[in-house]
């Protein structure tokens, strides 16, 4: 009678606790192959995603860091249904940015080959090395960049509306800036902690 | 070392070695094998003098002379004056030559000429075949009484050596001016200095660059094969330093970032006089001529500090916007909504600022602007737009002919506007023709001070547009009704119209009214629309027949809300549409139309065609409906009440023959039941066996 009860109470303590966990939850992986879906299309064939990936940063919402034992086996048999959601990449706003992108992407090529261009920690690009650009074709490379990360922003926040949740934009912005470095072609430049490094 | 001038000479003469002195009739040998003095010393040198009729015949020599940093050692050094005449009080060299090998100016063989009266202070110097750079330099010096002159001259000078070798001379602040630089260019020089005592008064410059090639450590500031000449007048007159400058900018290209400018399409000159007093920085620039062959002509005055504008004018009388706005004003809009615009017509401008307050005027002359997406465009614009930051209103007139945002045409209209304090407001009520409607705005303002974002606000209403005109336009099946509203307000605030009140369409008989919406960034990547609608009072029979979709008789009301579209396309509400309670018109359904909204809801089409009922033409219901939520590309479908299984889109009643349909599809994917509804509104009906 005293198991019964003490599991009574546990049960309904720890159910309490991962009610809150699976209503916050931000769904990294699925948000990564998300991610690697849509940078597959836009970059195309010389995008593979890499063998090791970037760890995925938990979102700061998630519990389940530090989770008690029961807690993350409760957590296991509960919130499949939250966690493992593919975010909807398919609507047609998102599929007609992709296409946008994927068509500006080839005159963007070059200039990531060379270096002019170069990704930033935050999911965008920005021009890296001007002196990489010829003089006439500057404003031309820089209305590309202004292009492309003004339809970025507008993915990103797009997949967060489109799957309900716009307070994840962040979180979408965050793991596609993971996974464009991670996708990126070897001689590519990308930002971290603010340096410039090569794939 | 300047305080051990003493004891260097005391050194010296220990130092010196009278190695041979040799006297001779007519000429005069000495030679020291080493000799110092302050910062200079020299190792074996040797003097040579010759006496001949016409005068002196000087020859020196020493293997190195050492003089002070940063200039260093000399090698080989030999001077030599062939004519040296000494007559009381004047000293002539008329051809002299000096030798000398230097790490940084290489070998020279220097000609010179040297007439110096030191009783009246009076000199007179000219060096030419000074090489540097890979050019000839002339330096013609005269200094009289006080005054002095100096002209140099060199034939065409590798600009990347010529700062490659002063760059050591430079101090601190001038090196880090040019750390990161690379220049390239043949440049040929002329200038006259002149001043007295230890003032500089004047300064003639005349440059010719062949090929300047400019870069900036960052590559924002560019020019690649320029050919520029430039003169530049220095004069300092009542303690201002009076200026003029004329720049030619004939052929390469250059780029100041953002702008990209090639010479070779059109050149590029630049005339400015002013004045410069140093001691309290302020500058001004009485007339600046700016002239871009062919694309703007621009003048301007300044006066101010470098920090600060006191008064600052500028004025395009007329330029070509096609030919501006490439070069001119697109590079800065990059990523706006204006950033990649066709442009046609004629423009002017003039700009006034007072310290703080500036007053802006821009003249339009048959303006065509058409965004290069079709998201918008305006034509034959024509009239005045004024703007100011301060307390004065100025009136300007706008009209135009006509143009479109998206799909929508508007028509020719004028708007009359009053500028003041950063704001734009109406003088009169305004009325846009938009199809064979209007929007009438009765009240507008504009607020945009600096470091704001743009804010505007307006009121009015719209009169009737006919469905007709706005489904042909909008490309959508002809719609019968009318389009109108009172917009209490509607407001523009970071990127985001808001229109409070609700815009009314008499469609179907019915009434659609269309509350809470909102446009966020309507010319961004992704423009997004949310609105609530409210249908109510449909005619089906109407409706039905407008979408080819087999006759229904009856009323519907509806209600969609929380309606999100992205890009013009939805992806998410909440939409029902039933029979309204208490419906006394008559309802009934054609076999097609059973048949269109079993497919609809999931079902198989002709089913009816191959039973019995297939006899009757139409059915009496009692009710029917259509619930979808749209979320995440997936429709959760719901009719008019609980069946089996399944739920009824049409419940049948009434007299006989009565039908129901039965959905059984929950869940259906969205871009699947648009494909279902296409093909509905394009099947020809069901086949009657």
């Amino acid at each position: 009678m005293t198991l019964f009860k003490w599991l009574s109470t546990s049960m309904a303590g720890l159910m309490l606790v991962s009610c809150v966990t699976i209503n916050i939850y931000f769904p990294a992986a699925a948000a990564e192959k998300a991610a690697d879906r849509i940078i597959g299309d836009v970059w195309g064939e010389e995008a593979k995603p890499s063998a090791a990936p970037v760890p995925a940063e938990q979102s700061n919402n998630s519990s389940s860091v530090n989770m008690p034992i029961a807690v993350s086996v409760l957590n296991w048999l509960i919130s499949p249904a939250a966690a493992e959601a593919n975010l909807n990449i398919n609507s047609p706003a998102i599929v007609d940015l992709q296409n946008k992108m994927k068509v500006r992407h080839e005159s963007l090529k070059p200039y990531y080959d060379n270096g002019a261009i170069g990704l930033t920690e935050n999911g965008l690009i920005t021009v890296r090395d001007a002196k990489a650009v010829s003089l006439k074709d500057r404003n031309t490379v820089n209305g590309l960049v202004a292009d492309e990360n003004k339809d970025r922003t507008a993915l990103y926040a797009e997949i967060a509306r489109a799957n309900g949740h716009p307070e994840w934009q962040t979180d979408i912005q965050a793991t596609f800036a993971r996974r464009w470095i991670s996708n990126a072609t070897a001689g590519w430049w990308y930002q971290t902690s603010g340096n410039w490094q090569q794939k | 070392m300047k305080n051990t001038p003493t004891w260097l000479v005391v050194c010296a003469a220990v130092l010196v070695l009278w190695q041979s002195v040799a006297f001779a009739r007519d000429q005069f040998k000495l030679t020291i094998g080493h000799w110092a003095f302050d910062d200079l010393s020299a190792q074996n040198l040797a003097v040579n003098v010759q006496l001949t009729k016409q005068g002196l015949i000087v020859n020196a020599s020493a293997d190195s002379i050492v003089l002070a940093q940063p200039l260093g050692v000399l090698k080989k050094v030999t001077l030599q004056c062939t004519k040296l005449v000494l007559l009381s009080g004047q000293t002539n060299c008329a051809a002299g030559k000096l030798g000398f090998i230097h790490k940084d100016f290489g070998s020279q063989s220097i000609a010179f000429s040297l007439q110096a009266m030191p009783k009246q202070a009076r000199y007179q110097l000219s060096v030419s075949n000074l090489k540097f750079a890979d050019a000839n330099f002339t330096i013609l010096t005269n200094y009289d009484e006080q005054y002095w002159q100096a002209t140099v001259a060199t034939t065409e000078a590798s600009l990347a050596k010529l700062v490659h070798t002063i760059s050591p001379y430079l101090d601190e602040a001038q090196k880090s001016m040019i750390t990161g630089w690379n220049f390239d260019s043949d440049l040929a020089v002329q200038a006259n200095l002149s001043g007295h005592q230890q003032q500089f008064d004047q300064l003639k410059l005349e440059l010719k660059a062949s090929a300047l090639t400019l870069s900036d450590a960052q590559g924002k500031y560019v020019t690649e094969n320029v050919t520029m000449e430039l003169l530049f007048d220095l004069a300092l007159q009542k303690k201002a330093w009076q200026w003029n400058t004329d720049i030619r900018l004939k052929s390469g290209q250059a780029y100041a970032e953002p702008i990209f400018i090639d010479f070779n399409d059109a050149a590029l000159s630049l005339q400015a006089s002013g004045d410069w007093q140093s001691t309290g920085q302020h500058l001004v620039i009485s007339d600046a001529q700016l002239n871009h062959d062919n694309i703007v002509h621009l003048q301007a005055s300044y006066a101010g500090s470098l920090q600060k504008i006191e008064a600052l004018a500028i004025t395009i009388k007329q330029a070509d916007l096609a030919k501006f706005y490439p070069v001119w004003l697109q590079p800065f809009v990059l990523g706006t909504a204006a950033d990649k615009l066709e442009t046609a017509g004629q423009f002017g401008l003039v700009f006034k600022q007072q310290a703080d307050t500036y007053q802006l005027s821009v003249n339009l002359d048959k303006v065509f602007i058409d965004d290069e997406k079709s998201r918008f465009g305006i034509y034959d614009l024509n009239g005045d737009v004024a703007w100011s930051n301060n307390q004065t209103k100025t009136q300007s007139e706008l009209a135009w002919q006509g143009g479109y945002v998206y799909a929508v045409p508007f028509g020719e209209s004028n708007l009359k506007i009053e500028a003041q304090s950063s704001s734009l407001s109406l003088v009169e009520p305004w009325s846009l023709p938009i199809l064979d409607g209007a929007l009438l705005v009765n009240e507008f303002s504009l607020h945009n001070a600096i470091d704001e974002k743009t804010q505007w606000t307006f009121d009015g209403l719209v009169t009737p547009i006919s469905m007709e005109s706005l489904s042909a336009a909008l490309g959508w099946p002809l719609l019968h009704g009318k389009l109108s509203g009172v917009i209490p307000k509607v407001s523009y605030v970071n990127q985001q119209i808001q229109v409070d009140g609700a815009l009314m369409v008499k469609l179907f008989e019915g009434t659609t009214v269309i509350r809470d919406l909102r446009l966020d960034k309507p010319f961004g990547a992704l423009p997004q629309l949310y609105a609530n609608i409210d249908l109510t009072g449909l005619d089906l029979e109407i409706l039905t027949q407008t979408f080819d979709f087999g006759k229904i008789t009856g009323k519907l009301d509806g209600r969609v809300s929380d309606l999100r579209l992205s890009n013009w396309q939805p992806v998410q509400f909440d939409a029902h549409f039933a029979t309204p309670d208490g419906d006394k018109s008559r309802r009934r359904i054609s076999q097609k139309a059973i048949d269109n909204l079993s497919q609809i809801g999931g079902g198989v089409g002709g089913i009816l065609s191959r039973s019995f009922l297939r006899f009757f033409e139409d059915f009496s219901y009692q009710k029917l409906g259509l619930s979808c939520i749209l979320r995440n590309a997936t429709c959760a479908m719901s009719g008019v009440g609980e069946a089996k299984q399944g739920y009824y889109i049409v419940k049948g009643g009434g007299l006989p023959p009565r039908i129901n349909v039965v959905g059984y599809t929950r869940q259906v994917d969205w871009p699947d039941l648009i494909e279902r509804l296409k093909a509905v509104s394009q099947s020809s009906g069901p086949v009657i066996q």
